[in-house]
């Protein structure tokens, strides 16, 4: 731990502690709250009680009233100065519907809190106080919340002027899948059903803009995982050039998702701060922040199998419940659940079908497995349904279909291209590290006590590091890596951290290519200012184009301390080597500061061989990708494929329908591994995501589509005593194109543990014939189950 | 509600109720802040004077009289769950308030008067409290009264608004040897519970003498069901019996909760459960 | 009656070992307090509601939810915050330390609650059973580590600790 490590290897793949997380455990890290500046003023956002409603007029006299008040601002007023949000993945790139999207409603809001006005006050509670003040006169009209019902004919439109409640309807797959349906021994059908769920950080969103007049300028300070792409939406927003605009992530504690883009109140604290003169803090509510949703969708697989349980197709129209427009990335999840299909398995004959709706919810943003997550719910939950129709076991199913690690590089019939991947070989990892076997004989032997433990496995093909052309998710990014005269050494980089580790994991990687202690390196992330163009932290990217980059960058820069060393000590280049900050040729060594020193200084002698200063930019594009479509019209947007097998014990109440989660398994490959230390707690902490989303974070609305998730009384999270002890193996086939072989570790997992999850309650209620694969399976809806099995199978009798 | 809410720290309880009555409405009681500041926190309540009770001697402390055992109703959960009087005279409350949510910060913080005051279906206090036959001392306008809990509840308007203040709550010593349990349901660890049930319990020999039990988190307050278990009284412990306590109590919950914690039908359910449970164990414990 | 009410409250804070002679207003949170007032921003502000624990500070010896901790209520509390938990030669507490090491942390954004909760459980109790790490930390929600590698730090901070304790004797 900490800065050891043995003398011969390097340090990655060693347990380091993080470089960054001292200043945490003193309370000393500095987030975006902690931030305030002279003549900060603090604005609250009024938001619409309506689903769906017409503004008619908006009174915010009361509230100009309140002492303490700044200014009000409603919609109407705003739109006077700044442009709708630009979206960060427009549908009108891929052909679909696209809305325009205001930072304030102007004269309609289409989802419950929506912003429709805002208060700036010289504090917090003064602005929250005045906005209950304003008086809006609604006319309510009849939103649509389920998305079946946005399709049915007589719908009442979401967006005004739309002729559907679509954004687009894309179809994925290939090969014959009438012959295949035909050919088949069984088609097994089985409605799987996700529910609304969310990733909430700890720390809800913040943003502070500063505007400075006498540049005309401004600084939004804020949770933001993506400041440069931020800046270029800000420029359109605020009607000012990019290079007037500077986006500054201070410490993050923890975005998965929901602190990518898009959001309005990013673009309203700059225009207030511009507007007002003064700084403008706004920090989310967790009120505010539950309003954010994900997932939710639909499907209805079907299986065409064999006798023996081989898939010959696989058929999907599944519906994702998008809720109201949004300028955030988080509709794109619903397109890459069909893209991912049919995940593991080598099935070529593939009618996947995505219908993705909009209704007068809020709306969705970036949640970590980004649809990947239900792919693998809406895959696993129907193999284990069909393994239990043909009477098999659901593993032997999934290793007879499992593409064979012979077979890579895959082509899946949606155009993806797998990079590398052994999923029998991972799946039989999670099983032997929990002792699969030796369950399966606990589970009869409790059975005979009354008792009904579960076995669930769950397994998750998470495509990593996501491109998509005409936006800015992007697939590349850049660092820069300095080292100062002294010796010390800085890396800048364009990936952002949202807390995951990456800056250490990076520094491992700089420290061995450059030859230097861990411990002289700071790493510098999240501000357009300082840092070399990026796109910040999404898709489990950080590491494989934050490292890859950064690894290049020393490179060169190493090169050019080694020649000076040689010149130096008038030895031969080649003769020079350099680790742990000692360069050395034969017997004869020399301080790295003596000769850091010399390359600034000596630029007409000794340092004439190279040119100064001692640093190098580089970029790193992992390969693999292909924007150009193929005959089909298929893209590739993944360099990475990372994948992971889960295995679930769990035991249910009977008479309550409560499931206890008794032991839990993970073999996960994400190629080679830079901190095992860091790679643990990505692994983990997406199983806990699991856990919620599989038994019981829910956001749900009444009829009218309000909101009743409001707080964590409401969205019920795993804490310590849900979470059982988790095996972890790592399964590592590296990738051929990226750096170290690195896949990402960041997202998997998400849906492969709650797959398990789901998958070991139905196993462990398999003597009263439950099926259930609609989430999450809460308390009363198992108990619910097994009552509507007992009724339809009144002899069985359980205790 | 008031963006500028005046502060009152009587010192006694003569202070206590000059200053209440005194106010209108508006006025907050305020001791350990668990139950007001999430509302105040969120605008949702913006009294126009807290009237801290924190300082008031009277409202603290656990004693052991002659006539029973007396709780101020500032007393924290901990000291509570820690008080060597309660641990070995009331176990039952002791172990109920181990029980209560949102961890040791809560345990430290929230008073046993504050849980009981906010009535809230979901809390862990009041069904143990009611199954013990608790009565508290209520300060009004016109002095102290005494009142049961059990006829505090029957009146829907429970009068333990910021017009009156609960200073102390009486019990009597379980009886030894009895049996008792508090069960609880509940969906995450350290949360809120979807169902409980207090239970007491006598036998002479391997048969029920008394029975006291006590559902919550079902309906929107506790409901004593002892009587409709009366007929348990003279019988020993069989799976006959638990089912009979099981179907009794279920038939008790006639307009249960439903609430994102679980329907009504899952509830009234889980009422019978938890009561045949707390039963069973109670008896296991008994003698 | 009308001379019992105030407009604002005095309170004597010792935090962190400092005294603090404070005018407040009555509706203040603590939590409010330390970061607005005080800018002590190492307790952070996750929920405003007490389910999620980052707001965790120690008064008179017992951890609590400084958001729904109404700071005029507190007159003469001492109160520890995780900044105070550095020790005066500007060494990590054993708990700081362990939580650092064995990465019980992800973003921190929960770690005041984490490290205030871990530190009053094992100056009571230093050889906590898994059964009582949960307890301890019932009140605390971690979005990021998935609970595993935290309650190993607690564990490693017990043991860090013990150790601390036997090279002083």
């Amino acid at each position: 731990m900490g800065e050891q490590k043995s003398e011969t290897e390097g340090y990655v793949g060693q347990s380091v502690r993080t470089i960054e997380g001292r200043a945490p455990v003193m309370g000393k890290a500095t987030y975006t709250n902690d931030i305030n500046f002279p003549g900060q003023l603090h604005a609250h956002i009024l938001r619409s009680p309506h689903a769906a409603a017409n503004i008619q007029s908006i009174d915010t006299s009361g509230a100009e009233k309140v002492a303490g008040v700044v200014r009000v601002v409603t919609g109407a007023q705003a739109a006077e100065h700044i442009d709708p949000i630009p979206h960060y993945i427009d549908p009108a790139v891929f052909g679909g519907r696209s809305a325009s999207i205001r930072c304030l409603a102007l004269d309609h809001v289409w989802c419950f809190g929506q912003p429709v006005a805002v208060v700036v006050a010289e504090d917090k509670r003064t602005a929250r106080y005045a906005a209950s003040r304003i008086v809006v006169d609604y006319e309510v009209t009849t939103p649509v919340i389920d998305s079946e019902d946005a399709l049915k004919d007589d719908a009442p439109m979401v967006v005004p002027g739309w002729d559907a409640n679509m954004i687009m309807q894309v179809p994925f797959g290939g090969g014959d899948v009438a012959q295949a349906f035909s050919s088949a021994d069984r088609v097994i059908k089985t409605d799987v059903k996700v529910h609304r769920f969310s990733t909430q950080p700890i720390e809800t969103r913040t943003y502070n803009g500063v505007y400075d007049a006498g540049t005309d300028s401004v600084t939004l300070y804020g949770t933001v995982q993506n400041p440069h792409p931020l800046r270029n939406v800000l420029s359109k927003i605020l009607r000012m050039p990019e290079n007037k605009i500077r986006v500054h992530a201070p410490v993050i504690g923890g975005a998965f998702g929901m602190k990518m883009h898009g959001h309005p109140e990013e673009g309203l604290v700059c225009f207030l701060s511009k507007l007002i003169g003064q700084p403008v803090k706004w920090v989310e509510d967790r009120e505010e922040c539950l309003l954010i949703g994900a997932r939710e969708q639909v499907h209805s697989v079907e299986l065409a199998v064999t006798k023996d349980g081989t898939i010959l197709g696989l058929k999907d129209h599944y519906l994702a419940n998008t809720g109201a427009p949004s300028s955030c990335p988080g509709w794109g999840m619903a397109f890459l659940t069909g893209l991912t299909m049919p995940g593991p398995y080598a099935v070529t004959n593939l009618d996947v079908q995505l219908s993705a709706v909009v209704t007068n919810k809020p709306g969705w943003n970036a949640s970590r497995g980004y649809g990947k997550e239900v792919t693998a719910l809406a895959l696993e939950l129907s193999v284990d349904n069909a393994a239990r129709e043909l009477g098999i076991d659901p593993v032997d199913m999934r290793m007879r279909n499992f593409i064979k690690k012979d077979q890579f590089p895959y082509d899946s019939p949606t155009g993806l291209i797998y990079d590398s991947g052994d999923y029998a070989g991972v799946m039989q990892k999670a099983l032997d590290a929990i002792g699969y076997d030796e369950w399966k004989v606990k589970q009869e032997k409790a059975r005979e006590e009354g008792r009904y433990l579960g076995i669930g496995v769950g397994f998750e093909l998470t495509p990593e590091g996501g491109t998509l052309p005409g936006t800015f998710v992007a697939g590349y990014d850049s660092s820069t890596v300095r080292v100062a005269p002294d010796g010390s050494v800085r890396v800048l980089t364009g990936v952002t951290t949202p807390g995951s580790g990456n800056p250490t994991g990076i520094a491992q990687i700089v420290a061995d290519e450059l030859g230097v202690r861990l411990n002289t390196i700071e790493v510098v992330q999240g501000d357009t200012t300082t840092c070399p163009y990026g796109f910040g932290n999404s898709s489990g990217r950080s590491t494989i184009v934050g490292g890859g980059s950064a690894a290049k960058a020393a490179i060169e820069v190493r090169e050019k301390i080694i020649k000076v060393a040689a010149a130096l000590m008038e030895v031969d280049e080649e003769s020079v080597s350099m680790k742990d900050g000692i360069i050395a040729s034969g017997d004869k060594t020399i301080d790295l500061e003596e000769v850091c020193y010399a390359c600034y200084t000596r630029a007409y002698d000794v340092g004439s061989v190279i040119e100064p200063p001692l640093e190098a930019t580089a970029m790193f594009k992992p390969g693999l990708v292909r924007h150009t479509p193929n005959e089909k019209g298929q893209i590739n947007p993944y360099p990475s494929y990372s994948n992971a097998a889960y295995v679930a014990i769990s035991e249910v109440d009977v008479n309550t329908g409560e499931v206890k989660l008794l032991k839990f398994s993970v073999a996960h490959d994400c190629g080679n591994v830079i901190n095992p230390i860091l790679v643990e707690g990505q692994a983990c902490g997406a199983i806990m995501f699991g856990i919620g989303a599989a038994m019981a974070e829910n956001i749900t609305f009444d009829e009218n589509g309000r909101q009743l998730t409001k707080n964590f009384m409401d969205y019920v999270m795993p804490r310590i005593g849900d979470v059982p002890s988790i095996d972890l193996s790592h399964h590592d086939s590296p990738n051929p194109v990226n750096y170290k072989g690195l896949k990402g570790a960041g997202e998997a997992g998400v849906g492969g543990s709650a797959a398990a999850i789901v998958n070991s309650v139905n196993n462990a209620l398999t003597p009263f014939g439950v099926m259930m694969t609609e989430t999450p399976l809460t308390a009363p809806r198992v108990w619910s189950a097994i009552q509507a099995a007992k009724k339809a199978q009144p002899q069985r009798k359980v205790a | 509600m008031s963006l500028y809410p005046a502060f009152a720290r009587p010192r006694d309880l003569g202070q206590a109720a000059d200053i209440m009555g005194g106010l209108s409405t508006g006025a907050m009681i305020i001791a350990g802040g668990q139950e007001v500041m999430p509302s105040v926190n969120y605008g949702a309540l913006m009294p126009e004077v807290y009237i801290d009770v924190g300082q008031i001697s009277a409202l603290k402390g656990i004693a052991e009289e002659d006539d029973g055992i007396h709780i101020g109703s500032s007393t924290v959960h901990r000291d509570v769950q820690d008080s060597e009087v309660i641990q070995s005279k009331i176990p039952l409350l002791s172990y109920a308030a181990a029980q209560i949510g949102g961890g040791m910060q809560v345990h430290n913080r929230g008073t046993i008067g504050g849980n009981i005051v906010s009535m809230h279906p979901l809390y862990d206090i009041l069904p143990s409290l009611l199954a013990l036959g608790a009565e508290f001392d209520v300060l009004r306008g016109d002095g102290e009264t005494r009142v049961a809990l059990a006829d505090l509840m029957r009146d829907a308007s429970h009068g333990l608004g910021s017009e009156s203040l609960l200073v102390r709550i009486h019990l009597k010593p379980m009886t030894p040897g009895a049996g008792w349990s508090y069960e609880k349901l509940k969906i995450t660890a350290g949360g809120y519970g979807s169902a409980n049930a207090a239970a007491i319990v006598t036998l002479d020999g391997d048969k029920i003498t008394s029975l006291r039990v006590v559902v919550g988190a079902v309906s929107a307050l506790p409901i004593d069901i002892s009587d409709a278990l009366g007929g348990c009284r003279g019988q020993a412990w069989s799976d006959h019996l638990a089912e009979e306590i099981e179907e009794k109590a279920s038939a008790e919950i006639s307009e249960p909760l439903s609430d994102h914690q679980g329907d009504g039908d899952w509830r009234r359910a889980m009422a019978g459960v938890m009561a045949r449970r707390a039963v069973e164990a109670a008896v296991e414990k008994a003698g | 009656m009308e001379d019992m009410l105030e407009d604002t409250v005095l309170v004597n804070l010792r935090i962190n070992g400092k005294l603090h002679e404070l005018e407040i207003p009555a509706h203040k949170s603590l939590l409010d307090l330390l970061r607005d007032d005080l800018n002590m921003t190492g307790t952070h502000m996750g929920c405003m509601t007490g389910h999620c624990g980052a707001c965790t500070v120690s008064i008179d010896g017992r951890v609590a939810k400084s958001c729904i901790t109404l700071a005029a209520t507190l007159g003469r509390a001492k109160i520890t915050t995780i900044e105070g938990l550095t020790q005066d030669d500007g060494e990590l507490s054993p708990v700081q330390q362990a939580f650092w090491d064995e990465a019980g942390f992800q973003c921190a954004f929960c770690a005041p609650g984490m490290l205030m909760c871990t530190t009053e459980l094992l100056d009571a109790n230093p050889d906590p059973s898994d059964a009582e790490i949960e307890t301890a930390l019932a009140g605390n929600l971690c979005r990021c580590t998935g609970y595993q590698s935290l309650r190993r730090a607690v564990k490693a901070a017990a043991k860090l600790k013990q150790n601390t304790r036997e090279a002083a004797e």
